[in-house]
């Protein structure tokens, strides 16, 4: 629903993102605030946002493929994978500059995406979910068994420099990741009010439906797994330089469930909801990490290190009970406060 | 090619515990239409209950055997309580992250039980090897496999003749209209998950038989997920054939492939199977196609 007071009186209006002036004064103030965070958060904090941001590009991806396209994919974290053994592989083997590997890494992981979504031509729902989950151990495994990835001792590449600068540190980076998960963001709101992005709803709503309609759903569910592995790609690449040390074991089938979970807590369908997802889950695990050594020690029975378990079952839990009781996520819960807010006074 | 017929035969059995993993799923999906993913934790859990009450409490074999069939079918119909219950008649796919979700639980509490060590169940099978015609053959994974056959057997009849599995069919087509020829849905849901919780318990013990109970066990559900989508989700005989089928190729293409590339191959083959089959027959081997309607 719309702000009191705004009339849409142009179709310009009627498609904006950003409606009124508040709007703007709110998101250039977070923007600034963002940037200036560095100066005055720890560098524990600097790191937790950077790996809170390139969650929130890697999970963008999955919310276009899942959460709008519908189609289910466990594979996101080998996609993932591909897009950091690229950029590292790149830029170590063949002295490409970080500036042309990040978007190149995107593409790389993309095509091998469009390999990875060709069983969706096919097939739905929980069959392609277990062919997703396929793929990954499959793209691993090669991973492991080639030798331009180095196997099992990984790859180091250096972290990236601008005329000189290095950016070496958390903080340093934290610039690169947050302009590159603006651009992304803003990318994938666009997306979805495209003419492909309808067609990717049309195909999660009705698939059958939406073909009769003159969609071509080959076509727009390649490119859906095209996208959501650019992004998956990008994230990646980041990640490689960030923490400039990737091997197979930091891209489980783990991660690509928790991917999932975070959509799912979040909101499927909803940009905001990634955020929301990806900031729930992180937080949680905050949490327990850092009550698990007061429980541990209150119930010796824990073990001494029970930060792992926790964290499995709360993650768990947190999933089952918005599957049960709020299953359109936070996204939707934020938009029931923010109608309640502009009503009030009114109930309705 | 004694050597050959030996990894085969090797594979056989190890075959017999993917297909009793497939079959639980499967069992649940031909009477709910529910794929469940928690199946791997409740074979983990079925191992370590027994182990528990086998080498923890040191009681004799038989009765540790009806105990841990208790205590496995009560997890059953807990996770079918809490979990699943709630989401009759919802879309099938908010179920299928449902049993992710319990997947992720019960691997925490697995692991929190287990602290990062291993258990061992003692011997419980008469050990020894059954030599015929130069091939030899463990007599406790025997005996294991000849079980796994029966229980096969014994599920098939209760599908095809029993009321109670013409209810479980019913239910599988449509829960509604399931509900409203009078067969009580909630009951089939509960009932189903015991059972299967059951046979997942069965195959825990007999997967313990041959190996150490430790934080990878869980995984043996996505190898049994791997066979009931590949042998077809709703029949028992593609689980059976399947399963066997994929321990053979396991076992097999270790032995000959893993020069040539470098070992690994093990892990991979099932996934690669899985793939080819899905693009070939989507619904798998001995699968029932469906038509859609919009």
């Amino acid at each position: 629903m719309r702000p009191c007071g705004v009339f849409d009186k142009s179709y310009a209006l009627d498609i904006a993102i950003i409606r009124t002036w508040q709007h703007w004064v709110i998101l250039i103030s977070a923007l600034i605030l963002l940037y200036l965070f560095p100066l005055f958060g720890s560098y524990y904090l600097a790191s937790f946002m950077n790996s809170l941001a390139i969650t929130v590009i890697v999970v963008l991806g999955l919310q276009i493929v899942s959460g709008y396209c519908g189609q289910i994919s466990f594979g996101q974290s080998a996609f993932m994978a591909v897009g950091a053994y690229t950029s590292s592989i790149l830029t170590i083997k063949f002295g490409v500059s970080f500036w042309l590997a990040l978007p190149l890494s995107g593409i790389v992981a993309g095509a091998i995406g469009i390999i990875g979504g060709a069983p969706s031509l096919r097939i739905k729902g929980m069959y392609l979910a277990m062919a997703t989950i396929a793929i990954h151990f499959v793209l691993i495994w090669f991973i492991l068994h080639l030798k331009i990835t180095g196997s099992f001792k990984g790859i180091y590449p250096s972290p990236p420099s601008l005329w000189g600068f290095e950016f070496d540190t958390d903080e340093r980076m934290y610039y690169i990741i947050m302009t590159v998960m603006i651009i992304m963001t803003y990318a994938a709101r666009n997306l979805m009010r495209t003419k492909a992005g309808r067609a990717f709803v049309a195909i999660r709503d009705n698939d059958l439906a939406g073909e009769v309609m003159g969609v071509n759903i080959y076509y727009y569910k390649l490119l859906a797994f095209f996208i959501s592995c650019f992004f998956a790609g990008i994230g990646g690449s980041l990640w490689a330089h960030l923490i400039t040390v990737v091997n197979a074991e930091q891209f489980t089938l783990f991660h690509a469930l928790e991917y999932i979970g975070m959509l799912i807590i979040g909101g499927m369908g909803s940009i905001p909801g990634v955020f929301f997802g990806v900031l729930f889950i992180r937080i949680l695990n905050e949490i327990v990490m850092f009550t698990s050594p007061i429980l541990a020690r209150t119930f010796p029975w824990l073990g001494t290190s029970p930060a792992a378990a926790l964290g499995l079952i709360a993650f768990g839990l947190a999933v089952a009970i918005f599957l049960i009781f709020e299953p359109r996520g936070l996204a939707h819960k934020w938009e029931t406060f923010k109608a309640s807010y502009r009503l009030y006074p009114f109930a309705y | 090619m004694i050597g050959f017929l030996q990894q085969a035969i090797t594979g056989l059995m190890i075959g017999s515990l993917y297909a009793l993993v497939a079959a639980s799923i499967v069992l649940v999906y031909k009477s709910t239409h529910v794929v469940s993913l928690a199946h791997g934790q409740l074979v983990a859990f079925g191992a370590l209950f027994f182990w528990l009450f086998l080498s923890g409490l040191g009681i004799p074999f038989w009765i540790g055997l009806l105990f841990s069939f208790v205590l496995i079918a009560l997890v059953g119909l807990i996770i079918e309580r809490l979990a699943l219950r709630p989401l009759i008649g919802q879309p099938l796919f908010t179920a299928f992250l449902m049993t992710f979700a319990v997947f992720i639980i019960l691997e925490g509490v697995f692991v929190l039980y287990l602290k990062g060590q291993t258990r061992t169940l003692p011997a419980f099978l008469p050990a020894g090897n059954l030599v015929i015609a130069g091939l030899s053959l463990p007599i406790n994974q025997l005996i294991s496999f000849c079980a796994a056959i029966l229980l096969f057997a014994a599920l098939s009849l209760l599908f095809k003749y029993t009321k109670l599995g013409l209810g479980m069919r019913a239910t599988a087509e449509n829960h509604r209209l399931a509900q409203s020829t009078g067969i009580a849905v909630k009951n089939i849901f509960s009932y189903i998950w015991i059972l299967s919780a059951v046979v997942a318990g069965v195959a825990g013990i007999a997967t313990a038989n041959v190996m150490d109970i430790y934080y990878m066990l869980p995984y043996i559900g996505i190898n049994g997920l791997i066979v009931a989508i590949c042998g077809g989700l709703d029949s028992l005989l593609g689980a059976l054939v399947v399963g066997l089928l994929l321990g053979v190729v396991e076992n097999v293409g270790a032995a000959y492939l893993d020069p040539l590339v470098g070992g690994g191959v093990k892990n991979v083959v099932g996934y690669v199977v899985l793939l080819l089959v899905l693009l070939v027959r989507p619904y798998g081997l001995f699968g029932l196609s469906r038509i859609e309607r919009i």
